[in-house]
């Protein structure tokens, strides 16, 4: 079977600007993969030329099959980072609109819709105006907008950004599950944190070219960070205690907490044991895989600086407490 | 195909809705037909209601000694209303029936003459000092309230002419500044009157015989067209060729208006992206055109029944030739895809409304030239000036307009070629505004330019 998504040695340049150089992707039919970078990455390019708003300068894309993502919209869902609604329109009429633009009957979009608001806490609200709506209330219908005609490929742009967290957590569920029913889905991020939680697959982007394409499964394996947060019982315990345990190669306090280093080829279980045995933990944890360590990683491989680091890491990490996952 | 059409005509319904759902709108369209019922009716009747009645003295120096007594009774109240009164009823002989009937009734007349100056004649020797007397006019309003309104100087040889001259002499008037025009009028007649009056008993004439002499009754022209008389109408002919040319800006600007808000309400709210992952951007355009056209042809066709029903009611419907109101609807919409296309174009290119009005000065510009020239059209409707303009777009839809609705219309051959140049240029600029709105939908940032726009146009 052909990939829902394919790009081939993609290029787009703006003017001087090349927003995305050498961009080769492929994404199997059933995937969630998650596209992440900083802002201005190219995600946003890379996005619009999949769905045919922007063409690019040269490379050859395919979509669902098909040569170009008109031939498919259809069964293309599509929530852009640039949303909006026409704010005198009833939500229902709306999101009876948007459907029948994607092919639906009116009376099949109209019995759907009830029941969609109703899955994303939103019951009863089709009478009223879209003006009359939260921004989070809002971005839940603009995503039923591209859901309601079950997409066989759903793609989302930053579909979290300015979220509050209950909305999160809906779209996130209800990303989910159109993923099970079958739907592929490819979203962008600029918030690796969303990304580690959800997507089985990830795309990285820097500087309009693709520095990572991974499953999730690999990378949890290629950059296994072998760091171990300890949190001991006793406030004045001893550190130099934990650093004299065998495998570890160097402990790092703060605030309380010790980030403690262990040598490459240590079996973590069992540094994990003898470091209970030293100090009783009130918390002791292998450190998870941060997508936002593996791209500092990456892109600063090579010129390596603690500022350019800093950098890197604000602009991954900077969506403040309503970006991240609740 | 079929679904690009099904799309593009879910667009249209959704953007024909949206317009004529809105309040604005409504209030739009009601607004022209009320604004003319408050011309026609209302206004009239508050502004007669309210004139005063004029009080004031009119000074007379009669050196022929026959005029004054005429003159006196010729200016009283009742004759000043009877002459009103003529005169209005000699000015409705033109208009149709069903008009005179209405405005002759007692009441519509009464209106019509509103009350008559209240004057009081005061005569001066014929030796009179005409400097001392002209200082009398300056004077300020003495204590009984009674302006100074007028001297009149009637000569020795106004009756009787002057031994060898067949003219007769005449009278001199003196006014204030600040006199209302129609005292003045009053005083014409009424000093008329009272010399023919006076010179028709000097020589011993019987007064109903000249009167009969001197009249003749002014007919309605009647004008004879292949296979058909109909009575010509002065006014309505003059009105007609405005009233197309109006109704076909008007069209134009309705819908055209709305698209430009629309597209720019799209563009700035950011349901535009939305819209472009289902429909294509020339199927949003042409959605968006034909759905605001669907407004127009709404607009124009409450207007043209309106005009309809109301020559009808005034049994006038015989004076329209029926085949203008098909010419007006083709040529309405060939101005309105042009214009349409400039105006979406504009609204794709802009942020905001603030920038596409430096855009659109030019445009309503072109729109509005037609009108400049509107009277001269109509009344050469055949001159050189007038036919070129009927093939320049693209105001040669509303030069046609004009001159079809004069009296002497353009050969049907050059109705046919305006048209066929007309579409024309429609569809390059249609071309040219495609293009400059799929670049222009999804840049943000600093307001184009016209060059600017030349490079979308090429880059698209």
């Amino acid at each position: 079977m052909q990939p829902a998504l394919e790009l081939k040695n993609v290029r787009k340049t703006f003017g001087p600007t090349v927003a995305v150089e050498g961009m080769n992707l492929v994404v199997p039919r059933g995937a969630l993969c998650g596209v992440i970078g900083p802002n201005g990455a190219g995600k946003t390019t890379c996005i619009r030329m999949i769905m045919s708003i922007l063409f690019p300068d040269s490379g050859e894309l395919s979509v669902l099959g098909r040569r170009s993502a008109l031939e498919a919209k259809d069964r293309i869902g599509y929530l852009p980072e640039e949303r909006g609604v026409y704010r005198k329109m009833k939500v229902g009429a709306f999101l009876i609109y948007m459907a029948q633009l994607k092919g639906l009957a009116a009376d099949d979009a109209a019995s759907r819709v009830p029941r969609l608001l109703q899955e994303v806490g939103l019951p009863g609200v089709e009478g009223k105006r879209c003006e009359d709506l939260s921004k989070g209330m809002l971005q839940r219908v603009q995503f039923l907008s591209a859901i309601i005609h079950q997409p066989d490929l759903l793609i989302l742009d930053e579909p979290f950004s300015g979220q509050d967290p209950v909305s999160v957590r809906i779209l996130r569920d209800h990303i989910l599950k159109e993923n099970r029913r079958g739907a592929t889905v490819l979203l962008s991020t600029h918030v690796m944190a969303n990304a580690e939680e959800m997507c089985q697959h990830v795309v990285m982007i820097h500087q309009g070219r693709k520095v990572l394409d991974e499953a999730m499964s690999g990378l949890r394996r290629q950059f296994d960070p072998r760091t171990i947060h300890f949190e001991p019982l006793d406030a004045n315990a001893n550190p130099a205690s934990l650093s004299r345990v065998s495998g570890v190669e160097r402990v790092d306090s703060m605030d309380g907490t010790y980030r403690i280093a262990l040598l490459a080829g240590t079996d973590p279980a069992s540094v994990m044991a003898r470091l209970a045995a030293a100090v009783a933990p009130a918390r002791i944890e292998l450190a998870r895989l941060r997508l936002e360590d593996v791209f500092v990683r990456i892109v600063a491989e090579g010129s390596y600086s603690e500022a350019a680091s800093q950098a890197l890491r604000a602009s991954v990490t900077a969506a403040g407490p309503e970006g991240a996952l609740a | 195909m079929k679904q690009s059409v099904r799309r593009i005509g879910l667009v249209a319904g959704r953007e024909f809705l949206a317009a004529v759902t809105n309040k604005g709108f409504i209030v739009g369209l009601l607004m022209m037909p009320a604004i003319m019922a408050l011309l026609i009716v209302v206004f009239p009747r508050v502004l007669n209601r309210n004139a005063p009645s004029i009080r004031g003295e009119v000074a007379v120096i009669d050196q022929t000694g026959q005029v004054a007594g005429a003159l006196r009774s010729a200016l009283a109240p009742e004759a000043i209303t009877a002459r009103r009164r003529e005169s209005a009823t000699r000015a409705l002989q033109n208009t149709p029936a069903v008009v005179r009937d209405a405005a002759t009734s007692p009441a519509a007349m009464e209106r019509a003459v509103g009350l008559p100056p209240q004057l009081t004649i005061v005569e001066r020797p014929a030796s009179a000092d005409l400097q001392h007397e002209k200082q009398w006019l300056t004077d300020p309003v003495a204590a009984d309230g009674l302006r100074h309104l007028a001297l009149i100087v009637v000569q020795p040889d106004a009756v009787v002419a002057a031994t060898g001259r067949t003219r007769y002499g005449s009278y001199d008037l003196f006014v204030p500044e600040n006199i209302d025009d129609r005292i003045e009028t009053e005083l014409y007649d009424a000093i008329r009157e009272s010399l023919v009056a006076a010179r028709i008993r000097a020589h011993n004439l019987n007064r109903e015989q000249v009167e009969a002499v001197m009249s003749v009754r002014r007919a309605t022209s009647v004008t004879v067209a292949v296979g058909a008389e109909r009575q010509t109408n002065l006014a309505f002919n003059r009105a007609l060729p405005f009233v197309f040319a109006g109704l076909l800006v008007f069209g134009v600007l309705i819908g055209g208006q709305t698209l430009l808000t629309q597209t720019v309400e799209e563009k700035s709210n950011r349901v535009i992206e939305v819209l472009l992952s289902a429909v294509s951007p020339i199927e949003l355009m042409a959605g968006k055109i034909l759905g605001q056209m669907a407004v127009s042809m709404l607009v124009l066709a409450i207007y043209i029944g309106i005009g309809l029903f109301t020559l009808l009611s005034f049994a006038m419907i015989g004076l329209l030739d029926p085949l203008l109101i098909v010419y007006l609807v083709l040529f309405f919409l060939i101005s309105y895809l042009l214009f349409a296309a400039v105006f979406s174009a504009v609204g794709a290119a802009v942020n905001e409304m603030r920038e596409a009005q430096s855009l659109m000065t030019p445009v309503m510009l072109v729109l509005m030239a037609p009108w400049m020239f509107a009277t001269v059209i109509g009344r050469e409707p055949n001159s050189t000036f007038a036919i070129a303009l009927s093939f320049i777009p693209p105001v040669n839809t509303i030069a046609m307009m004009i001159r079809l609705g004069s009296a002497t219309p353009p050969p049907t051959w050059q109705v046919l070629a305006s048209m066929v140049v007309g579409l024309a240029a429609a569809c390059g600029v249609t071309w040219f505004a495609a293009k400059v709105f799929k670049v222009g939908l999804l840049m943000h940032g600093k307001a184009p330019d016209m060059a600017t726009l030349m490079r979308w146009a090429k880059q698209a």
